[in-house]
């Protein structure tokens, strides 16, 4: 389940994928910083190719957020 | 180079970098009016990679006028040998940026003027107050005006006003050996404006170069590194099939390459017009190619859209030898390290043969040719801090020692080839004219060169206007040519009884000739004129200084712990088949 986002967000946090559930966020991944987390939502918007709107990008607060936008624009996390 | 990693892959490699085996280190300080994250972490990540040790400072966010301003500043702590200012064009004009036509073109003219005045004058107090190098990129000109077609029709419009804010800093600056303008305006179009500023990040974080550009950024920042540490390579081998020209010339024969007017010629074409370019600015060519000699060099010499021709490659190795085996020949020949040479072949199989075989030969990988000259423009690893007469001489120089080495090959007997060469070395004084190159040859010499102690413009500068300190150079001219600048020595007259050699080089050029003690002998002799009793020298030995490693010694110096000592009363060598003026 979500392997694709799990991935892009264990390379950009520097964490085990297994450490990483929609709960996940600036609390308990150390490096979820405002940069680092800019840095993700960048190339989640490149791999997925999509684009979140400022609001949508400011919104996202963790993991669970990552997963409601990408199913709002239709990405199947599930693949 | 061509194709960078995403931004997030140097943030995570900057956390796992060691220091170990580096051989180069660097202090960057970075300044930026806007936010600048992870440049400096890419920065580390590729100095890593060409084992150079790079400690960073970034200044706070907009801090830089203050920073620059205030002596006790940490920038100013930091000591950095090299420091990149940016500052954006928003930040500049300010309100104007927007509506630059709410005031007269009278006062747009002053706002100009008053601006380019700050930055030139914050530019000259932070290098007054330095040794670093300052790298101040340019103003990104705007692409939109609210005039917008109408624009161009305005006197002093939005656009002028950036242009000649760049243009006054330059005229100003560009002179200062200690500054280097960096073209951020051709970074900008290189990439497109519409893709380099990306308004969300700009809104979320006052990004005003995207995340995704930063490694092209840190790319071209690492030339001013590589340029400043003198890294930069010297020779470019190339392969001939498929790397200068399409086809196989022994398949296809002379008819049948492809080297002009065709689509695929064309691209060998231009690759060979940037390779020209390039030579005349001073890098070497040489060729490296499995082919029989006489059919590749009828190309070379008969090919009417051959753009290279014989006299542009310093060494030829055309054999259907093993290429690594041809590759240390041509280094020997060419006399200069493996590590400062790039290598272009279109065969995958060789290009891995020779990384593993000689992974300091800068290997580049190459597949279409459409894309070798694209390739070639975007390296920036033949930047050298300052672009010279002798660089510009250069490839003369190295025809002139192919002839040499030909020469020497028929006389055979080293002595007799000597006699016959007619050497003679003119010393120079350090002036205006010969401080950049003695600078230059104290950066990049590496392996004639007693202490390898590296001096920018501004210290050789300030050695030269010190009446204790002898800081001169050599040029050495032969009966095929001349070689140009290509000695340098510095002296430290200690006190009444003795002389220190901080500094004793030779490029490699000119080695192995004699010339290295004739200009010694002629130091000690002048030593001994003025009453001096003791000249000392040191070998500070590094990778790659072995061939001076016995010059002392050899010389009659004396040995006494880490210091060399030539009493000025013993006698002094002197080789007869030289002259010194």
């Amino acid at each position: 389940m979500s392997k694709k986002l799990f991935e892009i967000i264990s390379r950009v946090m520097n964490v085990s994928i297994s450490q990483i559930n929609d709960n996940s966020g600036s609390e308990s991944i150390p490096e979820w910083d405002s940069f680092n987390l800019y840095v993700l939502l960048n190339e989640i918007e490149k791999e997925f190719n999509i684009k979140f709107s400022l609001e949508e990008t400011l919104e996202i607060k963790n993991v669970g957020d990552f997963k409601k936008q990408l199913e709002k624009y239709g990405v199947n996390l599930n693949e | 180079m061509f194709g960078e990693e995403k931004l997030s892959t140097y943030l995570n490699r900057s956390k796992l970098l060691s220091n170990v085996d580096c051989e180069n280190k660097i202090r960057v300080a970075i300044l930026g009016s806007f936010t600048l994250n992870g440049l400096e972490e890419t920065i580390r990540v590729k100095c890593g990679d060409k084992k150079i040790q790079c400690s960073t400072y970034i200044a706070g966010y907009n801090q830089y006028n203050q920073e620059i301003l205030d002596e006790k500043s940490e920038l100013y702590k930091f000591s950095s040998d090299i420091t990149f200012l940016i500052i954006d064009t928003r930040n500049v004009l300010g309100e104007l940026f927007f509506n630059p036509y709410s005031i007269s073109v009278e006062d747009r003219k002053q706002f100009v003027k008053t601006k380019s005045d700050e930055i030139i004058n914050l530019a000259k107090i932070f290098v007054n107050k330095t040794q670093s190098k300052l790298i101040l990129s340019n103003f990104v000109i705007p692409t939109y005006s609210p005039y917008e077609i109408n624009e161009a029709r305005e006197e002093f419009g939005l656009q002028d006003m950036v242009r000649a804010l760049n243009q006054n800093i330059k005229i100003e600056l560009c002179h200062d050996p200690k500054i280097y303008l960096h073209d951020l305006n051709s970074f900008v179009t290189k990439f497109g404006e519409n893709n380099v500023f990306d308004y969300k990040q700009f809104f979320y974080g006052d990004v005003k170069i995207s995340l995704d550009h930063i490694p092209y950024l840190a790319e071209e920042f690492m030339g001013y590194v590589k340029a400043v540490l003198g890294l930069n390579k010297k020779c470019i081998v190339l392969d001939l099939d498929n790397t200068l020209w399409g086809g196989i010339v022994g398949e296809d024969g002379f008819e049948g390459i492809k080297l002009g007017d065709d689509p695929i010629g064309r691209a060998y074409v231009e690759f060979q017009r940037h390779l020209l370019a390039l030579n005349q600015r001073g890098v070497i060519l040489a060729i490296n190619s499995k082919n029989n000699f006489d059919d590749a060099i009828e190309i070379i010499r008969k090919h009417p859209n051959m753009i290279l021709k014989e006299d542009n490659f310093a060494s030829f190795r055309i054999n259907w030898n093993d290429k690594v085996v041809n590759m240390k020949e041509i280094a020997e020949e060419l006399n200069i390290g493996l590590d400062s040479i790039v290598f272009f072949d279109d065969d995958p199989i060789n290009r891995d043969y020779m990384r593993s075989a000689f992974p300091q030969v800068l290997t580049i990988e190459l597949s279409d040719s459409s894309s070798y000259s694209q390739i070639l423009k975007s390296m920036n690893d033949f930047q050298v801090a300052k672009i010279t007469n002798e660089d510009i001489k250069r490839s003369k120089m190295y025809l002139d020692q192919r002839k040499r080495t030909e020469l020497q090959k028929q006389v055979g007997n080293l002595e007799d080839f000597l006699k016959q060469l007619n050497i003679s070395a003119k010393i120079k004084k350090a002036d205006q004219y010969t401080i950049p190159r003695i600078s230059q040859l104290t950066l990049k010499t590496n392996q004639f060169n007693l202490t390898t102690r590296r001096y920018q413009e501004e210290d050789i500068k300030k050695f030269a206007s010190d009446d204790n300190k002898i800081v001169e150079c050599a040029q050495i001219k032969d009966k095929f040519g001349d070689n140009g600048i290509t000695g340098v020595y510095i002296v430290n007259k200690e006190n009444k009884q003795e002389w220190l050699i901080d500094t004793f080089l030779l490029s490699c050029r000119v080695m192995g000739r004699g010339i290295e003690e004739a200009l010694l002998g002629q130091i000690i002799e002048r030593a001994k004129m003025e009453g001096i009793k003791k000249v000392k020298a040191q070998y500070i030995k590094t990778m790659k200084n072995k061939p001076a490693e016995n010059f002392l010694s050899d010389f009659g110096f004396i040995r006494n712990g880490d210091i060399w000592v030539f009493e000025t009363t013993k006698s002094i060598k002197k080789p007869e088949h030289l002259v010194i003026s």
